[in-house]
């Protein structure tokens, strides 16, 4: 048997599977479409761009493209250009290669009425222009899916507008303060060598002059930021880093065009590019790593459904869910998230609460069950009577709690921050009183400001600037090589002091979704016709089922059953080679007549083929690999572990037990999981919270770190200010780990340049410093600190 | 004398300097160096028909230009 490319997306299959079209072969019709399309668009050299790279199958299943063109999508996504064009800010799936942008862009420029596309690779957001006369969004995004990707939108919100801004203005700072810096760093030379074997006043007046040049767009352009942070600063009276640079760097300048000016003693122009150029680049790592929360909650609010379906009368109508009064019959399909509290008044159905209760099983509701906003109708087909507005459910109050967390949210001051306040007024007072000392001593005023000066100069926070940012950085990358992504830089101290770490159970701690723990066969049967009737659902249940059939047996063959039917919190049953086949829990068994021993702790699924029960399988949420060893190493690090949960206290219990976790909070709402962190706040515990759900969110929001899982919900990993990639719990004990040797990092770094500073202000104060050795103190001490962050690397491996 | 030619120099050269500066700078504010991968890439896509396609593309643009 032989290994043949599909001609779409080159991965390799059996020659015998694969769909014949004369000389082309493809491994599905989905492909097949894809490369007729672009042969036809004359597009097809696509495939020799992409060279060895291999794309995903399209995928058929699809939200309705119409669905882009409804009134609520274009209030909500699209915006207007200047000239009166439609834009909208996409995600696009699937893009693997460049080839691949060029395809998307060159396809969409094709299109009557297509402005502009431009798709950004690095991060696969494409912005989109259009004219609304002439095409309309959902074609686009026909298209876009008909060449094998797919599109979802994003909100461009102003915070990432403003956020791109403003990196970008850092960028501008930084490249003319570079380019400055560097220049006047061989002018300098020239400038040592003459006070060594001497110079002409002439001469050196040109250099000074050249120097004056470069220095000015460095103070007034690139220092532009210390200036603004001085002031703001003076504003709330307070000593800020900033004001330090701006003394220092700005005298400096100002006495060094004096003597350019009077053509004697030596010019600092270096010194004051120089201090501005390495302490705008410390704040220019700190603005790198950044976070932006108020992009948190314009994801959130993604999740909230914009429209409802009521009933008035006989016919179904779409309205705003602000619309919607108490008393109105909204109805909600299978698949739909409800956006407002109410109650049953026909049908029944499983409703999927685990975002709300974090309980993995599904809930059944019939005539009279309250619904609860923000649950998603997993089979149900219900009406129900509203009984709040939409601004009283539970799912808007959710998201008013959490907006008023995040603005609350406590910050733990930091270390540099809090020592820089009383550093710079240290050091404004010490270059006073050496003014003076000088003045009075008596020297010429000249020599008195010269000396004043150099302290400020001397003592100007290169590297402490540099301390924090630089350990950061060393351990953001650390961390992300290993899968923990911290957002902000700021979060590595935080999580370095916390005292007490609380985890979520179902998707944290266990693996948030039942597995086959143990299975009984009573008599044998066809296991290739359970698979397939366990397949046909999507129940959590069926799916571990299924999942543990794939996983013992091999090659389960496909069979056909006819009258496939789920019932709903029962099970599904078929009809398979004349015989009925049944799977579910107890309940349907008794149905059908069938005796069954349903005393277990665990769930069970029972299998019967003609009312004759052949197996049962009992399932369980399992703790994740290697959990044990994990909490045993947080505990191992002084922190107190608890465990939360909305589930019930004997299945909190056991998983406890399993995991070595003592303390333990059973049957928690979402807000009885923030209030159990507030008050661990009240004790003066510094907080780490771990989750993965909605349910988490509140505690999340509280807590002063909040992690959250690779493959949690979205709007957690939003929340959060740590992301495990990997889930384990291991990798949350690893991050324990590189943020407490960062913070480490962070103080020696600190330490260095205190003891440096000490030993050479009171050089400067003596009047013992030149400009060289101002100059190379500052880079000294710097690559110092660089250095030192280096050594983590080899340490940390 | 000889200062003058050293001013001269210095001068020129940091006039030269400033000419590519200010050129880096224009393509930072123009989005050029936004996606580093993309441009990375994009020496492949630099044939004639490409040309065409970008030509093309910025008429079509123009057209929609408010008169």
């Amino acid at each position: 048997m032989s290994k043949v490319k599909c001609d779409h997306c080159h991965l390799e299959f059996d020659d015998s599977v694969m769909i014949h079209d004369g000389e082309y072969r493809f491994c599905c019709n989905g492909c097949r479409g894809i490369f007729h399309l672009l042969k036809d668009e004359g597009l097809e050299s696509f495939y020799s761009k992409m060279g060895d790279t291999t794309l995903s199958p399209p995928t058929e299943t699809y939200e309705a493209s119409s669905n882009f063109d409804t009134p609520a999508f274009h209030e909500r996504f699209v915006t207007l250009s200047k000239e009166g064009l439609n834009q909208v800010s996409l995600i696009i799936e699937g893009i693997h290669c460049a080839a691949c942008v060029w395809l998307n862009e060159k396809a969409l420029h094709k299109m009557e009425g297509v402005i502009e596309a431009h798709i950004n690779y690095t991060n696969n957001k494409a912005r989109i222009t259009w004219d609304p006369l002439t095409v309309n969004l959902s074609s686009i995004i026909d298209m876009i899916r008909a060449i094998g990707y797919n599109a979802f939108p994003y909100d461009a919100s102003l915070q990432e507008v403003r956020a791109n801004k403003e990196r970008k203005e850092y960028y501008l700072r930084m490249a003319v303060a570079t380019f400055a810096t560097m220049n006047m760093m061989w002018i300098a030379v020239a400038q040592y060598a003459g006070y060594f074997t001497g110079i002409t006043q002439e001469i050196k007046t040109i250099l000074n002059v050249a120097e004056w040049v470069l220095a000015t767009p460095v103070l007034f352009y690139s220092g532009w930021v210390f200036y603004r942070g001085a002031y703001y600063g003076l504003k709330n009276k307070a000593v800020t880093m900033d004001l330090l640079v701006v003394t220092g760097s700005s005298l400096a300048y100002l006495y060094s065009i004096y003597i350019t000016v009077l053509e004697k003693g030596e010019a600092y122009f270096d010194s004051v590019a120089m201090i501005i150029t390495f302490v705008l680049f410390g704040k220019f790592l700190e603005v790198l790593s950044r976070k932006n929360a108020a992009d948190t909650l314009d994801i959130i609010g993604k999740h909230i459904p914009r429209e409802v379906s009521i009933v008035e009368g006989e016919s179904i109508r779409s309205v705003d869910v602000n619309e919607v009064k108490e008393g109105d019959v909204i109805v909600i399909r299978s698949g739909e998230r409800s956006a407002i509290d109410g109650e049953v008044i026909s049908g029944e159905g499983s409703f999927d609460e685990s975002n709300l209760t974090g309980e993995s099983e599904p809930i059944f509701k019939r005539i009279g069950d309250r619904i609860i906003s923000g649950t998603t109708s997993i089979d149900a087909l219900i009406h129900y009577r509203a009984t709040k507005d939409f601004a009283h459910s539970t799912l808007s109050n959710l998201v008013n709690l959490l907006e008023n967390a995040m603005a609350q949210k406590p910050s733990i001051e930091q270390l540099a921050n809090r020592l820089s306040q009383h550093f710079s007024s240290t050091i404004l007072f010490l270059a006073i009183g050496t003014f003076w000392g000088w003045y009075f001593l008596p020297h010429s005023f000249d020599r008195s400001l010269m000396v004043g000066i150099s302290v400020i100069i001397i003592a100007c926070p290169c590297a402490l600037a540099l301390a924090t940012p630089v350990a950061t950085l060393v351990g953001l990358a650390l961390g992300a090589k290993r899968g923990i992504l911290f957002k902000s830089a700021a979060q590595i101290e935080t999580m370095a002091k916390a005292t007490m770490v609380v985890l979520d159970k179902t998707g944290t701690i266990t693996q948030g979704r039942p597995e086959v723990v143990y299975a009984t066969i009573h008599s044998p049967f066809e296991i290739g016709a359970l698979h397939t009737l366990v397949s046909s659902s999507k129940h959590p249940i069926s799916r571990g089922v299924m999942e543990y059939l794939e996983r013992t047996e091999e090659g389960i063959d496909s069979f056909s059953i006819e009258e496939t039917r789920e019932i709903p919190a029962r099970g599904m049953v078929g009809r398979y080679n004349g015989g009925m086949i049944a799977g579910g829990n107890a309940m349907l068994m008794q149905e059908l007549g069938i005796h069954v021993d349903a005393s277990s702790d665990k769930s069970l699924f029972y299998y019967a083929v003609d009312n004759r029960l052949v197996a049962t399988y009992e399932l369980r949420d399992l703790p994740k690999e290697r959990a044990f060893e994990s909490i045993a190493a947080l505990k191992g690090s002084s922190l107190r572990v608890v465990m939360l949960t909305g589930d019930h206290e004997a299945a909190a219990l056991r998983v406890a037990s399993e995991v070595g976790i003592e303390e333990v909070y059973a049957h928690l709402t979402p807000e009885g999981k923030a209030a159990f962190i507030e008050s661990a706040h009240n004790e003066g515990h510094i907080v780490v919270m771990a989750g993965d759900g909605v349910n988490d969110l509140l505690a999340l929001a509280c807590a002063d770190i909040a992690i959250a899982m690779g493959n949690g919900s979205d709007i957690a990993i939003e929340v959060s200010d740590v992301v495990l990639m990997n889930d384990s719990l291991t990798s949350l004990a690893e991050a324990f780990g590189i943020s407490r040797k960062t913070y480490g990092l962070i103080k020696q770094n600190l330490a260095i340049s205190l003891v440096y500073n000490s030993i050479t202000i009171p050089l400067a104060m003596m009047g013992y410093i030149i400009p060289l050795i101002a100059a190379i103190s500052m880079s000294f001490s710097s690559l110092l600190v660089v250095g030192n962050s280096m050594r983590v690397r080899w340490l940390y491996k | 004398m000889d200062s003058w030619v050293i001013a001269m120099m210095l001068g020129a050269s940091l006039f030269l300097g400033a000419i590519a500066l200010s050129a880096f700078l224009w393509g930072i504010k123009n989005g050029q160096f936004d996606d580093e991968t993309k441009m990375m890439n994009q020496v492949q896509y630099d044939d004639e028909r490409e040309l065409n396609d970008a030509a093309n593309q910025q008429r079509k643009k123009e057209e929609y230009k408010p008169e």
